[in-house]
């Protein structure tokens, strides 16, 4: 890949420290190394880095500053279906596994600033304001499990840092986005506002009913709406079904297929993570594996430099998405306009929105970093081309 | 006039007229063979070039930030292939539940027509899928309960159910012709025949009567109500994504289009029997001018049906939904559409009325009408229905769909397929039922 422009030194520059190191106001790790291997690692995914250099460059640094190494994943400390399937040498996933870890904890420093906040003064358990409905929403029922987002959109700047991370970590095709950022204006609202448009992972997700082969299904443990690529017929009900349209079928081979021999399983041995096979639907994850190895985040909350997206079980009170809803509505003075996406459709949605809900005049618009400027494609149609036969081409191709 | 599906002693004197299919092939029947067969082979590379590259050589992509629209010509050819099966069986069962006799000489047709249809409409669900090559081992693991929740499983279910019904009425009927057709049948086909009439007595043909009957009368329920006004609506209508797909009368709307690309296929069919066997009297003048007379009562019904939508959809509906209509009639294909069945309406109307008018080419020719239309307001339907969704608010919504030369031949592919298994079937099996000249 040629065009790292914007990925090496200006990109990471004077002004983006300085976000970074704001929104990292208690930690006890070390931020100039998560920002240095933050750097190092979005060389990585835009192919300026080999992965061995990558791998080598921080282990020491690794160990020294964490005393263990999230990627030594081959001395069996691990319980995942994937390590114990191909644990005999450094294949790719455990060097995807590296660069996600360093991603994790340092790119994103997120999480680890988002930890420090989250032991401030616990409110959570009578809080009445908390935007949860249904009986699947109420907190702890029945020990349920229900990972989800808190989505605030009031400190979303559309950098699209997010979607780049969440496109290249999963080694999608162009035009693939799993997560969104849209950039609109509202006559009902000032200026021009965001709407981080992910998977939902709804309680009642009518693409798993119409699903005809129960590819696409909720897992048990913790409510990730997920898709088994290795059942999946390409029959894209679920796609014609979702009102948020966060569907991308793989509709020819993908662009990086060999970077998923070999496949990317759960906990379950099943293959639902990372970019589908051909011909097999695919969308937004949760990025199961971090779930399943105990990580527990997702590769978007980690890189958002703006603490808008908080990760974790909407039914645990002292869940990290719990927390910060506590603490923006004390910051408010009690008054936080939330809502769920699109919610008297009954799917039950669990991205919770902290902001204004986009209304029926919602016009998109340009946002300030555009996704060309990430290298990205917007509009997949433009990108969606199919090889010709040469007889077509003789007739001057498709109209 | 005594309905009976009986066995008489003498073998019909108009057995020559129906044998006539069934003699030695002729240059033309040959080179109608290559030619069928070569358009039918040319989908079939098509489609193998789709399943080496991948669904990207469609006009097909993802709705949203895409820009695209992820069902187009497939499956508005299976919704109107699925449509024209109804012919069939409505055609005997107005035969053997009404005991309407004019449709009698066009029963077996339309019945082999349903087969026909059918098989070609599943096919195109396969065709769609990304992977057909999971169909059966993921459909069947899943079967007990996806059947609870996915309209797609629905449609599978009841078409499946639709075509053993079918068949098995064919299967019943068609014994009876066999056996009494007997040595006069072609000898090379003998082992076939002996299958087919597999211990046969002559006494059962009362028994097969009434079993007719009521497979009749299952089917005459079970397409309209639980199929075309049932579960293949319901695969839209259910969904709440899309606006333009919602509507309570979308089951009477899918059945009224239906009906009419299901009798203007039997008026082509009957036609091209009739003209290549010179079956006049076999298949009389009334027939047509019958036939087409029903036609144009089903296409009314269509257009009552387009003008309540529009006139909901368009004055005081909710945004979403005024939005997709607005789209539908701005659309010059709808219209197309609209004015070939008014058409058709108006002169088949016309001839019932005034029989000055009537005329069999005339009404074969507005018989192409609806046909035709059918298949443009089909694939209108799912197009226009998925570039207008409800969350409109992606830069790229409205999306754009144009079939690529792949979809395209896959629609002279299919119509190649219905004509090479009329063609082979004609050769096999008697396509006029014997025992119809009793009643004349």
């Amino acid at each position: 890949m040629e065009d790292n422009k914007g990925l090496t030194g200006s990109e990471f520059g004077e002004e983006k420290n300085e976000r970074v190191e704001q929104s990292l106001p208690v930690t006890q790790f070390d931020a100039d190394l998560g920002k240095e291997v933050a750097r190092d690692a979005r060389i990585l995914v835009a192919g300026g880095l080999s992965e061995v250099e990558f791998y080598q460059r921080y282990h020491q640094a690794y160990l020294k500053e964490f005393g263990i190494d999230g990627r030594q994943i081959n001395q069996g400390e691990g319980n995942t279906a994937s390590e114990s399937t191909f644990p005999k040498q450094i294949s790719r996933r455990t060097l995807l596994k590296a660069g996600g870890v360093a991603l994790a904890s340092i790119l994103g420093a997120r999480w680890l600033g988002g930890k420090a906040y989250a032991s401030g003064p616990a409110t959570g358990d009578n809080y009445d304001g908390l935007p949860l409905r249904g009986e699947d929403d109420q907190p702890q029922q029945n020990g349920r499990v229900q990972m989800g987002m808190v989505v605030d959109l009031e400190k979303c700047d559309g950098c699209l840092d997010c979607v780049y991370a969440c496109q290249k970590h999963n080694f999608n095709s162009a035009g693939v986005l799993w997560l969104y950022v849209l950039a609109y204006r509202d006559e009902n609202q000032d200026g021009r506002n965001f709407l981080v448009r992910l998977c939902q992972h709804c309680s009642n997700p009518p693409c798993v009913k119409v699903c005809p082969v129960r590819a696409r299904h909720k897992r048990e443990k913790d409510g990730l709406v997920l898709t088994n690529y290795s059942t999946c017929i390409g029959c894209r009900y679920c796609m014609v079904t979702c009102p948020y349209g966060v569907n991308y079928f793989q509709w020819s081979d993908p662009e990086y297929q060999n970077y998923y021999h070999p496949k990317l399983t759960d906990y379950r041995g099943w293959w639902v993570i990372g970019n589908p096979p051909k011909g097999v639907m695919g969308k937004c994850t949760f990025c199961p594996d971090r779930q399943d190895d105990g990580r527990g985040n997702v590769v978007c909350a980690l890189t958002c430099p703006h603490n808008v997206l908080h990760f974790g079980d909407l039914n645990d009170p002292n869940s990290e998405p719990r927390r910060y809803l506590v603490e923006k509505t004390k910051e408010k003075g009690g008054q936080l306009s939330t809502f769920r996406l699109l919610e008297n459709y009954g799917t039950k949605p669990n991205i919770i929105y902290i902001g204004q809900q986009p209304s029926r005049s919602a016009r998109p618009v340009e946002g300030p970093v555009s996704y060309a400027d990430w290298g990205l494609v917007e509009k997949r149609l433009t990108v969606l081309e199919g090889p010709e036969p040469w007889f077509m081409k003789a007739f001057g191709g498709n109209p | 006039m005594r309905q009976t599906f009986g066995v008489r002693s003498r073998v019909p004197s108009r057995a020559d007229h129906i044998l006539k299919p069934m003699g030695k092939p002729s240059t033309r029947y040959y080179l109608l063979l290559v030619t069928a067969g070569a358009v039918a082979l040319w989908f079939f590379l098509a489609w193998g070039w789709q399943l080496r590259y991948g669904l990207v050589v469609t006009g097909l992509a993802d709705w949203g930030t895409s820009g695209g629209v992820p069902w187009g010509i497939y499956i508005g050819l299976f919704i109107w292939w699925v449509g024209i099966s109804h012919g069939g069986i409505l055609i005997s069962a107005g035969v053997r539940l009404f005991k309407l006799r004019v449709f009698y000489p066009v029963a077996r047709l339309a019945e082999l027509l349903t087969i026909g249809a059918l098989s070609i409409a599943g096919l195109f669900i396969i065709i769609d899928l990304g992977r057909p090559d999971r169909v059966v081992t993921s459909v069947i693991r899943a079967y007990a309960t996806t059947v609870h929740t996915s309209p797609l499983i629905w449609d599978v279910t009841v078409i499946t159910l639709y075509f053993v019904l079918t068949a098995t009425y064919l299967l019943l009927t068609i014994r009876h012709d066999i056996y009494h057709l007997g040595r006069r049948l072609p000898s090379y086909f003998a082992p076939l025949y002996r299958l087919l009439t597999h211990g046969y007595k002559p006494e059962e043909d009362k028994k097969v009567e009434r079993m007719a009957w009521w497979l009749a009368f299952a089917v005459v329920i079970l397409a309209p109500f639980l199929l075309h006004g049932g579960v293949i609506p319901w695969l839209f209508q259910l969904i709440a994504s899309m606006p333009a797909w919602f509507s309570p009368i979308q089951a009477p709307t899918f059945l009224s289009i239906a009906l009419t690309s299901a009798f203007g296929s039997v008026v082509l069919v009957a036609y091209v029997f009739r003209r290549v066997y010179g079956w006049t009297e076999i298949i009389p003048d009334k027939a047509f001018a019958r036939m087409g007379s029903v036609l144009s009562l089903v296409g009314l019904f269509f257009l009552w049906f387009q003008l309540q939508a529009i006139i909901t959809g368009a004055f005081a509906a909710p945004v979403g939904l005024r939005t997709a209509t607005e789209a539908k009639v701005e659309d010059p294909i709808y219209w197309t559409a609209i004015v070939l069945v008014a058409a058709a309406v108006l002169y088949l109307g016309a001839q019932t009325i005034w029989s000055a008018l009537f005329s069999v080419r005339r009404v074969v020719i507005a018989s192409i009408a609806p046909v035709l239309a059918t298949l443009f307001e089909k694939t209108l339907f799912i197009v226009e229905g998925l570039e207008n969704p409800a969350f409109d608010i992606y830069k790229a919504v409205p999306g754009h769909y144009f079939p690529t030369w792949v979809e395209i031949s896959s629609i002279f592919g299919a119509v190649a397929m219905l004509v090479l298994f009329f063609a082979i079937a004609a050769k096999v099996v008697p396509v006029i039922e014997v025992e119809a000249e009793h009643e004349e």
